[in-house]
């Protein structure tokens, strides 16, 4: 008896001794994923350039609105430019762009901080939720480690600041129940998410989310707080589009409704799943506990409406961010999972009684799928100091086409080839093609605003938005017509034009409608092929044999 | 108002996933017929049928939990 006593007592032991040993590996692994991820930040809040094609047209809706232009104008005018996003995240940006003009820095350090923000704030849903503080710290943590958010965390783009807005209105309104002041949670909440759907549409899922567990709830009150809440979101939506001419519903709903591919979304989600599959695990165990044995929470409600909406990461321009807004709710139902197996803290329903006594191995094994998602998380710089020695260590090599870098998530299509650490050899060939655009004073055609900026110029067009458009222009309408931009290439009035092609490419190509590639190739000849950030810049000045206007 | 509002009950909840599950079903062979191609399912088409199915299974599911709030 005393002899089977003791060989529990120590088999307990041992598994408490293997959970605080799986939680020490899990911290040091993330601990490291923090570290590449503030080194990755920093190195391209220091970056002058684009990094991610497109960073610089949103830098570009910035300038606009701090000049108090409208972003949202007509394409087929000179300079054939809008921008296809709300505008929330570029009007924060203003006071930068007055103090500091037209910089990459400071939108980059604000979305980078916006991530922050984000970790934070699951890791104080998590707390909340189960006081477990380490556990709330590893699923903050989870939510930076991810291969995705590290990807966008640092950059330009207002994507990861609706994650926060986001995440702040899910993580305001759960404790709705317990509250005195509902009607206080309930109004920060909706402008929390009013404020996340003018980042960027995408948020409409969050939006939809939380109304739908309102709804269930209280279904009367749902409806009440709907209500004004369409109104004052439809109302401003409608007061910009009349205000634009229309321009606004072209260039933010009719130029993202683009061609759909579903292998590119089936290769995402089985990259999703493979990357973040230990936590989704447990994301998906708590989602099935409130379903079957408790009330849904507002995370598991928001987790299935983010998983839905990834369906859209199969559209054409769309790619891994759109898996963002899951990740955050995963990373809080994951942590709550595992504070309430490592705080023995479940109301367990009499059917899963027996449960109680697999608690401890639970743990163990809640605290191994935190080490299995850090393990397969990783990405890591080879050529800096100590990274180097860890991807030694650990036996790591490029996988991916920068030679320094390694990214466990490989590639699919959609999946943005970035994450590496822009070399000096980037920034001074960068600087090598802002010379070609300084070179004439006409103005340039970039697909990179960058160049355009560091010389000076005008930025003209916005490839991307021209190609969704001209592509969805049907015989009946027309949404953009080339043919003012076609005569201004056919007529040299471009000094350079600078197009962005994988290495190893021979032929023009470029995110403009193809006509207008057309044109640049009757007008241009290529001068210069130059390397950055593991692509090829083409630099293309007029046909000599043609004559200048 | 918060005191006599209707909360939503597994029940309810599983009815409301049977309902839209159903819908979603009968839309998408809908949409097919409209278009003349009834029958001749493209992969979208079929994984959407087959997420309607689960949809309405999952419901199903539900109904025996009663009037616990959803």
């Amino acid at each position: 008896m005393i002899g089977t006593l003791e060989s529990a007592r120590s088999a307990q032991r041992a598994l408490l001794i293997a959970q605080r040993a799986l939680l020490g590996i899990a911290l040091l692994f993330m601990a490291l994923h923090l570290a590449v991820y503030f080194v990755y930040a920093a190195h391209l809040i220091a970056f002058p350039f684009d990094y991610d094609q497109g960073e610089g047209f949103e830098l570009n809706d910035t300038i606009l609105l701090s000049q108090f232009q409208s972003p949202y104008r007509d394409n087929a005018v000179y300079p054939f430019y809008a921008s296809n996003y709300p505008p929330l995240y570029h009007v924060i940006l203003v006071p930068f762009a007055w103090l500091f003009g037209a910089e990459y820095w400071y939108g980059r350090l604000v979305s980078f901080v916006t991530t922050l923000i984000t970790a934070a704030a699951i890791g104080y849903a998590v707390q909340r939720d189960t006081g477990q503080r380490i556990v709330a710290l590893l699923s903050g943590c989870a939510f930076l480690a991810s291969n995705y958010i590290y990807h966008i965390g640092p950059l330009f783009r207002q994507h990861i600041s609706m994650i926060m807005l986001e995440t702040l209105a899910v993580v305001v309104i759960a404790p709705l129940s317990q509250s005195a002041r509902p009607r206080r949670l309930i109004l920060l909440s909706l402008a929390l998410l009013l404020a996340a759907g003018y980042t960027k549409q995408l948020a409409v899922a969050t939006v939809a989310a939380v109304f739908i567990w309102l709804f269930l709830r209280g279904v009367r009150r749902a409806i009440a707080w709907a209500i004004p809440f369409a109104a004052i979101a439809g109302g401003l939506f409608l007061l910009i589009d009349w205000s634009t001419g229309g321009q606004w519903w072209l260039n933010i709903i009719t130029a993202n409704v683009n061609q759909y591919i579903l292998g590119q979304y089936v290769g995402l989600l089985a990259q999703f799943v493979a990357l973040h599959g230990a936590l989704l695990l447990l994301a998906g165990l708590m989602l099935v506990y409130e379903l079957y044995f408790d009330r849904l929470s507002v995370y598991s409600v928001w987790f299935v409406a983010a998983m839905l909406n990834t369906v859209l990461a199969g559209k054409w321009g769309a790619g891994d961010s759109y898996f963002a807004t899951a990740i955050a709710a995963m990373c809080i139902l994951a942590g709550i999972f595992a504070g309430r197996t490592l705080g023995n803290a479940w109301r367990l329903p009499r059917l899963l009684a027996g449960m109680q006594r697999a608690m401890p191995a639970l743990s163990v094994a809640v605290c191994a799928a935190f080490v299995l998602y850090s393990a397969a998380v990783i990405k890591l710089p080879l050529d800096m100091p100590i990274f180097a020695q860890i991807a030694q260590l650990l036996g790591l090599q490029s996988n991916t086409k920068f030679p320094n870098f390694y990214d466990s998530a490989g590639w699919t299509m959609g999946y943005a080839t970035l994450g590496q650490i822009p070399t000096a050899q980037d920034i001074a060939n960068g600087w090598r093609i802002v010379e070609y655009a300084k070179a004439d004073p006409r103005p340039i055609l970039s697909e990179e605003a960058a160049f355009s900026f560091r010389s000076g110029k005008p930025v003209v067009t916005n490839p991307t938005q021209l190609l969704n458009l001209y592509n969805n222009n049907t015989a009946e309408r027309t949404l953009y017509d080339p043919a003012a931009l076609i005569a201004m290439i056919e007529a040299r009035a471009f000094s350079a034009v600078i197009l962005r092609r994988e290495i190893g490419q021979t032929a023009i190509i470029g995110f403009y409608p193809p006509p207008v590639l057309a044109a640049i190739e009757r007008a241009y000849t290529l001068h210069q092929a130059i390397p950055m950030n593991g692509y090829e810049y083409t630099v293309l000045l007029p046909s000599a044999e043609r004559n200048l206007p | 108002m918060g005191t006599t509002d209707l909360v939503i009950t597994k029940r309810m909840l599983g009815a409301l996933l049977i309902a839209l599950g159903a819908l979603a079903f009968i839309g998408i062979l809908l949409l097919d017929a409209l278009r003349g191609t009834l029958g001749d399912f493209g992969p979208a088409q079929a994984l959407a049928l087959a997420g309607s199915l689960g949809l309405g299974l999952l419901g199903a599911s539900l109904l025996p939990l009663g009037d616990r709030p959803a």
